[in-house]
């Protein structure tokens, strides 16, 4: 008896411990993960942390001094370049190591391995897009240049370093939550980064849509009703600027593919709002006679944030800015001689080709008048959860893989069955960690240049500015030579002449040197006006943020960086002051309709989406409704089978204006009756304020306004971790507003400005997060509220290891352990 | 007495070791010097509720409570709660280290 309670106790004391011991579901393991001694209360770090003890490491060659100002921001002195980035791997690790893996796991398509056997369907999608060969093609080209070889070497071990130090107790939350553990790093992890990137910024495409359209409605329609160029728009390249260069010759126009209506499409909504704004104004134009550069990259709006700030200092740099985690160097950011920024470009560099295959194995498809041989190449991968791993057969054509198979279920409307893709992401190689290395030691103009080609994709407009007073844009990346309207549609992917045929000569993309105006700008919209000779895409970002951008610059006079943080955060709704003159009088001819408060209110509307505003709300949400109301019927893209795409904003409005009884307006479902323009706006307002009084209740200042009604959350990284989100932020602005936080947590996700001087630069900077990637860090999130007011930090860039400066709060060396 | 002994000696190991080391020591000392098996029990799980929650508190306060909202969140959603992730870390704690008290006393009288 004393021997059966003996091992029976034993056994339920020892099953509890091995139970407590390992995840169980979705559940951490319990035991370390509730220990006060390992678990996640030793994540929690107190509002003054204790400065961080001096570390040996191997792999140094001599000593590193981090300094950490009361923002969390390192800065970096070291004594050759080496250790300057094995540091700088060392240091962002501390602080973001699961987010940089994380963005690592995204690309390679593993995330279903490690965090979620929910993410199967996008891992698979992701491996598609080759986001992993693109990676290993990176990290070759990497480790060719000795510099950049050098670069993504000593950060990988200054990362690795920092993994060998990690134990549970001191473990990234979400790894303690999520139950796995960090694995090396190296430069293919690097690539992986910048993949994540590539996608992000350019992988979507309207190819499909439009196909649909064009069969549905024939090439008139689409000349009308989508245009190549809009009917407003401020280029980034001012209009008339003349191009000093003899363009190559473009491919000739193939005979078009018959368009054939297409199905099987899951739905995606339009592009989100990945834009930005940049700009540098000429000394002419500002207080100091030298040029002031702002940027705002607007990306998804996450915690932890996707930049980090740093300084990087050793005998051949001292520079300031932010990087994202993962990838050396500092992306954007400023030295004591120059500054740059960048946006995206969003030209056309996803295509889809369509496939005909011999017959269903696949094997076989039509090229250039003989059958092809496809080749077959299986993924495999596992799955958390899973006994056996999941298999994925890829079919690969000279276009690129085919995105759906026959038989699959596509993942997005931009993979549709049977079709193969080349895509800019794969195709151009380049080298960031190169280019990146000599923009943070540029000390001019030619330095400038020379930096461009070397950053292929995704194409950025990079904005300059030196203390020589020189500004200048170029629009710069890797862009395919295309014929007019090549990729607008589906191609017929048998057709040798719809091949990709090269890229537009480097110094042939579109760029502007001090230009007349005095600066030079960009947001999202066209890179050049159509005299420009070579076909980019027919769609960019609405121009709406542009024009106001511009007409503000073109008035500005002796400028500060405070009025161009203003500018940063303009409010301003240039759609606004474009319709609703003319949507005012529509609704007026409808008396039920004039008669709502909400006319009123609409009608002394100050044209601002500031975050008190009511008629903010009202025209926003107008907008939306009018623009389904005016085309669903017709060019719907809501349609599972045959999706379509409405035309843009600026289409619809100039219709309205133009042409208000145009057969577009008509609702096509009403049989009896024929409606104008000018009706279904009165129609449309009406119904606007009834789904505003049904989503916020009935209209007060408080509910409806703005700020409040937008609403912007910024989430972590895991869409289940909402306990680490921020939500319901409360800021003005809009999609096409200059401060474009958009409903949908996009916005900008740095804000910078930079007094460039002749002696020493003056910086300000803020992103909507913190520092520490740690959801238990007073440093986590500590910037949102200042960022949501318009605020900016005023940047430590420190001259030299032994300034003292008031806002360094604490040191930490990096010795070599022997 | 040996309330004290499991307080100390299981929090030094646990400061310099794995979580686990907890349930080995409260086994260890009650094999050493527990009376009776309810006794054994009481006192481990006496010990580590003290442990774990003192120790939890403490951190708590020292970070201004900077983590304990969240973790609570995480697990009942918006429910304001923060005393059940208290709760939740000094009973995970006292009742595996219940049950190795217990097994050092049965384990002891066996030989």
């Amino acid at each position: 008896m004393k021997y059966i309670r003996a091992l029976l106790s034993l056994l339920v004391a020892g099953g509890l411990t091995y139970l407590l011991n390992r995840p169980i579901a979705v559940l951490p393991a319990l035991g370390p993960f509730f220990s006060p001694f390992t678990g996640f209360w030793q994540n929690a770090d107190a509002p003054l942390k204790l400065p961080p003890t001096d570390v040996q490491l191997q792999g140094l060659k001599g000593t590193v001094t981090v300094k950490y100002d009361d923002n969390g921001v390192p800065h970096i002195f070291a004594d050759n370049d080496e250790d300057l980035y094995f540091a700088q791997g060392y240091v962002i690790a501390r602080d973001r190591l699961w987010q940089m893996e994380f963005y690592s796991l995204v690309a390679a398509g593993r995330l279903s391995e490690k965090v979620s056997p929910l993410a199967v369907d996008f891992d698979r999608y992701n491996r598609r897009l080759q986001l992993p060969e693109g990676a290993a093609k990176l990290a070759d080209a990497f480790l060719k240049d000795p510099v950049s070889k050098m670069i993504v070497e000593s950060y990988s071990a200054g990362v690795n370093a920092y993994i060998a130090q990690v134990t549970y107790k001191n473990l990234p939350l979400e790894y303690k939550i999520l139950g796995y553990e960090p694995e090396p790093w190296s430069p293919l992890k690097t690539g992986l980064v910048e993949m994540v990137m590539r996608k992000d910024m350019n992988a979507r495409s309207d190819d499909y849509r439009m196909s649909n359209i064009l069969a549905k409605y024939g090439k008139e329609t689409v000349n009308a009703l989508f245009p190549n160029y809009p009917i407003e728009e401020s280029p980034v390249i001012p209009a008339g600027t003349k191009w000093d260069f003899a363009p190559v010759a473009v491919p000739k126009v193939p005979e078009m593919m018959k368009a054939t209506l297409a199905a099987n499409l899951d739905l995606e909504a339009e592009n989100p709002g990945i834009g930005s704004n940049n700009w540098a104004v000429h000394g002419s134009k500002s207080a100091t006679g030298l040029p002031i550069l702002a940027n705002d990259p607007h990306l998804g709006l996450t915690l932890p944030s996707i930049w980090y700030q740093m300084q990087l200092h050793s005998p051949t740099v001292n520079v300031y800015g932010v990087c994202v985690p993962g990838w050396p160097g500092i992306g954007i950011g400023f030295n004591k001689d120059v500054a740059w920024g960048m946006t995206n470009v969003g030209s056309d560099v996803f295509d889809l080709y369509k496939i005909q295959f011999k017959d269903t194995t696949q094997k076989e498809y039509w090229y250039n008048g003989a059958w092809k041989a496809t080749t077959l190449k299986v993924n495999e991968f596992k799955v958390k959860g899973l006994p056996e791993p999941v298999r994925d057969t890829l079919i690969y054509t000279h276009h690129g893989p085919v995105l759906t198979n026959h038989g699959q279920k596509p993942f997005s409307a931009d993979a549709p069955v049977g079709h193969a893709l080349t895509w800019v992401g794969v195709e151009a190689t380049g080298n960031s960690v190169k280019g990146l290395y000599l923009a943070n030691r540029g000390k001019n103009y030619d330095d400038y240049r020379k930096m461009l080609p070397l950053v292929a994709a995704p194409a950025f407009n990079v904005v300059f500015a030196s203390n020589q007073n020189d500004i200048a844009i170029t629009s710069n990346g890797a862009l395919p030579l295309k014929y007019k309207e090549q990729g607008k549609f589906v191609m017929d992917g048998a057709n040798p002449a719809n091949n990709w045929n090269g890229w537009i000569p480097m110094e042939q993309v579109p760029y502007v040197k001090n230009p007349a105006r005095g600066f030079v700008s960009s947001a999202n919209q066209f890179p050049a006006d159509p005299t420009y000779p070579y076909y980019l895409g027919w769609k960019f970002a609405p121009g709406e943020r542009g024009i106001r951008i511009n007409e503000r610059l073109a008035k500005m006079e002796k400028a500060t960086p405070d009025s161009l943080r203003l500018l940063q955060d303009d409010n301003f709704n240039v759609e606004a002051r474009r319709t609703l003159p003319m949507l005012l009088k529509m609704i007026e001819q409808n008396p039920s309709a004039k008669a709502l408060p909400a006319f009123s209110i609409l009608a002394n509307w100050n044209l601002k989406n500031d975050p008190d505003q009511v008629a903010a709300t009202i025209f926003e949400r107008f907008v939306k409704e009018f623009r389904a109301a005016v085309w669903e019927d017709e060019f719907s893209m809501k349609d599972d089978n045959v999706p379509m795409l409405y035309p843009t904003r600026d289409v619809t409005w100039a219709l309205l204006q133009k042409q208000p009884t145009a057969k577009w307006f008509d609702n096509i479902n009403t049989k009896d009756k024929v409606e104008t323009g000018a009706e279904l706006v009165a129609t449309i307002f009406k119904a606007t304020i009834d789904s505003l009084t049904l989503k916020h209740g009935p209209m007060s200042p408080k509910t409806w306004a703005w700020g409040t009604a937008k609403s912007t959350d910024i989430k972590h990284l895991v869409p289940a971790f909402k306990a680490f989100s921020r939500m319901d932020v409360i800021n003005g602005g809009g999609g096409s507003i200059v401060n474009a936080t958009t409903e949908s947590g996009h916005g900008p996700s740095w804000r910078m400005v930079v007094q460039l001087d002749k002696t020493w630069p003056k910086a300000y900077g803020l992103y909507p997060g913190g520092q520490s990637g740690n959801p238990g860090s007073p440093l986590y999130d500590n910037m949102i509220d200042g960022w949501a007011k318009g605020q900016l930090n005023e940047l430590v860039f420190l001259k030299s290891k032994d300034e003292k400066h008031p806002k360094i709060v604490s040191e930490m060396k990096i010795g070599k352990s022997k | 007495m040996l309330y004290t002994l499991i307080l100390i000696i299981s929090a030094v190991a646990q400061y310099f070791g794995p979580w686990w080391t907890m349930p080995v020591v409260c086994f260890a000392l009650c094999f050493w010097k527990s009376e009776t098996a309810k006794g054994a029990y009481g006192v481990a799980f006496a010990a580590i509720a003290t442990l774990w929650l003192g120790y939890a508190l403490f951190l708590d306060n020292a970070t201004k409570g900077v983590i304990t909202q969240k973790i609570t969140n995480l697990f009942l959603g918006n429910a304001p709660y923060k005393s059940l992730l208290f709760a939740a870390t000094s009973l995970i704690g006292s009742i595996v280290a219940g049950f190795a008290g217990m097994a050092g006393y049965y384990c002891r009288k066996a030989l």
